[in-house]
């Protein structure tokens, strides 16, 4: 076989390959510790700005700190976890992503093999992500988060229904990271819940240990 | 008598960390009245807590009737307060300080979030914000 003809097979079987095992190869280096550099009030947006249902603004002036996850040292879901002033580290490999957070040790798993959530996988705070490159850009498609989930610790609710779920975008700019994260709850929200977050790259960065004791959550 | 901290660990910190954002993730004016600053002067630590999810500063004071009386006051979490410099041996009980400053809770109990202390010595506890960290008395 001519060099042209050798050169036309291997990118046809890597194409085939590719397209078979479902692997999104990584567009971009996300790799490492990052530090948070997020916007003011954490990136959330003014709370006059939401738009809330009518079930939204009732659920919402129904809450109270007893609710508020961290305050009880539960991890916070998606979009509350994600804004946190603490260090994150991601990991990626062919097969999925995995973002470590200092905050309550939280990890989760982005799928990036073209798997959906299994049948069998119940509602939880943090939900079963998966995702793909669009160019740069990672794109994390967030599901099946339970009620006890808020977007924001000032009792923004998330219902956890059948069509709510956030869409994170995750693009690195030199040594910052930025992201916007869209809570889509058509039960609670009049239009998308925006989110926006920043880190800046930290090679010497470290992750702690986030050891919590709820009795020291209290708001009295 | 206050104790004084490790100035070079703290700088250490400080250069390690500057622009780390000092503060809870919560949104504290849901909590706390953050548009009212409350002050209490001439104060005595009774205990101290560096942990997470918060902080917890308990002292005592004489109110105005010349009652003494208990408040408590939140800090940020140990992870947040200790990269920036805020140890878990800033304060021992019996430690008197000058002034503590923070947003009331809005809940009416003696509880607040506590944003400034400036201890007898002249020193200067920034709690709270993107200068946490502690000054010390006479430097710039």
């Amino acid at each position: 076989m001519n060099p042209v003809g050798r050169i036309a097979l291997i990118v046809t079987v890597t194409a085939v390959a590719v397209h078979f095992t479902g692997v999104a190869y990584a567009q971009a280096d996300f790799e490492g510790i990052w530090n948070p550099q997020h916007p003011p009030r954490m990136g959330q947006p003014d709370p006059a700005s939401v738009r809330l249902t009518p079930e939204g603004q009732a659920e919402y002036e129904s809450y109270g700190p007893e609710k508020d996850p961290t305050l009880r040292c539960l991890m916070p879901g998606i979009p509350l976890g994600l804004v946190d002033p603490y260090p994150i580290e991601i990991v990626q490999q062919d097969h999925q992503i995995l973002l470590l957070y200092e905050h309550f040790h939280q990890v989760r798993r982005i799928f990036m093999d073209g798997r959906e959530a299994p049948d069998h996988w119940l509602p939880s705070i943090g939900g079963y992500s998966t995702g793909h490159w669009e160019g740069e850009t990672l794109v994390v498609r967030t599901t099946l988060m339970s009620p006890d989930n808020y977007t924001w610790t000032n009792g923004f609710p998330y219902s956890g229904d059948e069509d709510a779920y956030v869409i994170e975008r995750y693009r690195r700019d030199g040594d910052e990271l930025t992201f916007t994260g869209e809570v889509h709850d058509p039960r609670y929200y009049e239009e998308p819940y925006v989110v926006n977050g920043r880190w800046n790259f930290a090679p010497d960065g470290e992750i702690w240990e986030y050891e919590c004791i709820p009795e020291f959550g209290g708001i009295q | 008598m206050i104790r004084k901290p490790n100035y070079l660990s703290l700088f250490t910190t400080l250069i390690l960390f500057v622009g780390f954002p000092a503060t809870a993730h919560h949104n504290g004016a849901t909590y706390f009245d953050i548009s009212t600053e409350l002050e209490h002067s001439d104060a005595t630590v009774v205990s101290y807590d560096l942990v997470n999810p918060h902080g917890r500063l308990v002292y005592v004071f004489m109110d105005d009737e010349g009652n003494e009386v208990e408040w408590r006051a939140e800090l940020p979490s140990a992870n947040n307060a200790r990269r920036r410099g805020l140890s878990g041996d800033l304060f021992q009980p019996g430690d008197k300080l000058t002034t503590l400053s923070g947003s009331p809770s809005r809940s009416g109990a003696n509880f607040m979030r506590l944003t400034r202390v400036v201890f007898a010595n002249g020193d200067v506890a920034q709690i709270t914000g993107r200068n946490a960290g502690i000054v010390r008395a006479g430097i710039e």
